[in-house]
């Protein structure tokens, strides 16, 4: 652990007397007294008193070296470094002469995810002073925090406390650019990025062709950096503590920790913030069962191969699978994996946007495929034509819902090959048939207003 | 213009690839009808459709641009280079000439920006891909304005026969468009149609 010195960092602020923590996690989710991850929100006082005071830098630009030599990437899901995203959205403000916008995405479409939700209950005031650090950084004029309503299990919607923390910042004077909060519809797709800049434009939020890209023309055209809500609170750690500091745990091409939601039963799910890089055994279930890493655009890998892996996209490569935003689940003994998926593919394509062909005709010919498939007796070739098609459907979208629900369907039909092989005698190995354990919301959009 | 006395081959060879550039842009214009509509041409796969178009589109400029030097190469008129591109310049047939030229242009205009398709925003793109509907009647216009031929016997009947095809086409496509269900509603109906079909299907 390195301590932070003046040359480096300028602009030392009154209460910023506190001494960088421990490196170790938790980082970003409030501790005990004694070390342990707390459960109880941190109001301002609180988080001040953790982290010390917000360290502006005093001009654009100044953030984004301190970011690269953190090597911090992106937590959304597809770990794109955070300082090249800002660069960019830092040189099309050059270029045409526009003030960007920041956007934190809250959205947390992805039904298995709690990770987002918790962090802005837990630790509101960590991710919006990232986002006016980030706003600095690339010289925005205003910001948006985008998330999703209510979670269960919590008593106050993400909304609501959202905007008490805001009220509680403008009381004190803390924020540079106004921030506005913004409900995310509950589609899928909701948390992609040019849907997202189609929602906060009045539109529905579909996904649109690029280019252009967000960062050179997004919200209302203006250059728009896009960050994940996690993402932008390491910032804020990265601000205070240094790169040094955030390196100090993680990998070196992955620095730094990882907020993950962690499912090895029915329930609510664990949010664990984990060092990038830690066994992946830590957070899956002591069963042979197998695991689905990084959600439903994810990949299922079987328990032998997932755990002598760690959790770093260079090592879970090596089962074909990402780390995405940190979803690992580990299948229950009772359940049949094929059931599980073929409920979460129907899902995933009645999510589709409906827009590009080959999304719109290939999901739901491959998710009915794969429900024959789960229900048992499916016609014969039918494992073969959910192969060919996944392959059809693969790079043919303007997003990349086709490619994650492609990469689902062959993942499951490889580790589960020889369930199929027994529903294809009329049998299944699980016991249970219950309430499907992976969760699946059952309202799907309809018409044109349930995409806004 | 009485062609027929000519006795130089490029001149032939002018109308003749004229003649095949036209009949190839009355396919890629039927063929991008039925890509716009997502529609398929026999047992092919869609995005065989949409290469079929493109690839169609390609070799029809190559046909237009052999169309277009063999008849300024051949010395039994003076048709400058520049009058090709640059509309009603020509001292010969200035009209039927001139108007061949704009077709030209807007072709141009619509296969350089396909070709840069990944470097411009769809909605560009798209506002100059519909430039083709107005291309077409252009150099129709030009093939039986400009052609003693065509105007009478079986090249009439070609000319008319590509004109109904697109016709029809054209009229499909507006049909089709009318007959689409609301975004929002495509997949639930084809997941509906998909259950129909197979009573099995259905997880639960
Ligand atoms: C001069 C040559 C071309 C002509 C005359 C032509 C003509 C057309 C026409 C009439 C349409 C239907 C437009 C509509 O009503 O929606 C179309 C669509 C289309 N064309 Fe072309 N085209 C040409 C070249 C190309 C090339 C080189 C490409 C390669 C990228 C291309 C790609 C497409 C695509 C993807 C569509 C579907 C647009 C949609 O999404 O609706 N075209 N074309
Ligand atoms: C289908 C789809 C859904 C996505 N949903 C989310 C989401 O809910 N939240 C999120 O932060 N990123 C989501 N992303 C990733 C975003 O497009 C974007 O890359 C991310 O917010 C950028 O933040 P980061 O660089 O900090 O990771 C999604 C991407 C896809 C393709
Ligand atoms: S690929 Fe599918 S989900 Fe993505 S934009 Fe196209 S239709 Fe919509």
């Amino acid at each position: 652990m390195t301590i932070p010195n003046e040359a480096t960092f300028p602009v030392a602020s009154p209460g910023s007397s506190v001494r960088p923590p421990a490196s170790g996690v938790p980082r970003l989710l409030p501790r005990t007294p004694d070390g342990k991850p707390g459960r109880v929100p941190q109001d301002l006082a609180a988080h001040q008193g953790t982290h010390g005071s917000l360290p502006y830098r005093g001009g654009a630009g100044r953030l984004i070296g301190e970011l690269q030599a953190a090597g911090l990437t992106g937590r959304g899901g597809a770990a794109f470094p955070a300082h090249r995203k800002l660069q960019a959205v830092f040189d099309a403000a050059r270029v045409t002469g526009r003030q960007p916008v920041v956007v934190a995405n809250g959205a947390e479409s992805e039904p298995a995810s709690d990770k987002d939700a918790t962090l802005l209950w837990l630790a509101p005031h960590l991710v919006l002073d990232g986002l006016q650090l980030a706003a600095e950084a690339v010289g925005a004029g205003r910001a948006v925090l985008y998330a999703r309503a209510a979670s269960q299990g919590r008593r106050q919607g993400p909304l609501d406390s959202l905007n008490e923390a805001l009220a509680r910042r403008r009381d004190a004077r803390l924020d540079r650019v106004p921030v506005r909060v913004v409900q995310a519809p509950p589609r899928f797709l909701a948390g992609q990025e040019t849907a997202l800049i189609s929602h906060l434009d009045g539109g529905p939020a579909i996904p649109a062709f690029i280019p252009p890209r967000p960062a050179e023309r997004g919200l209302g055209n203006a250059p728009t950096l896009i960050s994940n809500v996690e993402t932008l609170a390491h910032m804020a750690l990265v601000a205070r503590h240094g790169p040094d500091w955030f390196r100090a745990i993680g990998t070196r091409p992955e620095p730094g920790s990882m907020l993950c939601t962690v499912r090895r039963g029915d329930g609510a799910p664990r949010i664990i913030e984990v060092a990038i890089g830690a066994p992946l055994s830590v957070l899956l279930a002591r069963s042979s069962s197998p695991v689905l890493i990084g959600g439903y655009h994810g990949t299922w890998v079987p328990a032998s191969l997932a755990t002598p892996l760690t959790l770093d996209n260079a090592s879970l490569a090596r089962a074909g699978a990402r780390v995405g935003s940190g979803i690992v689940i580990t299948l229950p003994p009772d359940r049949c994996g094929l059931i599980e998926t073929a409920q979460v593919v129907r899902y995933l394509a009645l999510e589709s946007a409906g827009q590009c062909g080959p999304c719109l005709n290939g999901l739901p010919r491959i998710a009915a495929a794969m429900a024959q498939i789960a229900s048992g007796r499916p016609r014969r070739g039918v494992r073969a034509d959910v192969e060919r098609w996944a392959g059809l459907v693969t790079g043919r979208g303007a997003c990349h819902h086709p490619d994650g629900t492609a990469r689902l369907v062959r993942s499951a039909l490889t580790v589960f090959a020889d369930e199929a092989d027994l529903h294809e005698r009329g049998r299944c190995s699980a016991s249970r048939h219950a309430a499907p354990f992976l969760p699946v919301p059952q309202a799907t959009a309809r018409i044109e207003a349930d995409w806004r | 213009m009485n062609a027929a006395s000519s006795s130089t081959w490029m001149w032939y060879a002018s109308r003749a690839t004229g003649v095949v550039a036209l009949l190839l842009l009355t396919a890629v214009a039927l063929l991008g009808l039925m890509v716009s509509r997502q529609a398929r041409l026999a047992d092919l796969p869609r995005f065989a459709v949409t290469g079929l178009h493109r690839n169609l589109s390609l070799l029809a400029v190559a046909f237009l641009l052999l169309h277009v030097l063999t008849a300024v190469a051949d010395g039994y008129v003076t048709i400058a280079l520049d009058s090709a591109v640059i509309p009603f310049t020509s001292r010969y047939e200035r009209l039927w000439l001139g108007i061949g030229a704009v077709g030209l242009d807007l072709f141009l205009a619509v296969i350089i920006t396909s070709l840069l398709r990944g470097h411009l925003g769809r909605r560009a793109w798209y506002a100059v891909h519909l430039l083709s509907y107005a291309s077409w009647p252009i150099a129709f216009a030009h093939s039986v304005g400009s052609s003693g031929d065509m105007q009478s016997g079986w090249m009439l009947l070609l000319a008319v026969a590509c004109a109904a095809a697109l016709a029809a086409g054209i009229t499909w496509r507006v049909r089709a468009a009318a007959r689409d269900l609301p975004r929002a509603q495509r997949v639930h109906a084809l997941m509906a149609e998909l259950h129909a079909r197979k009573p099995r299907a259905g997880a639960q």
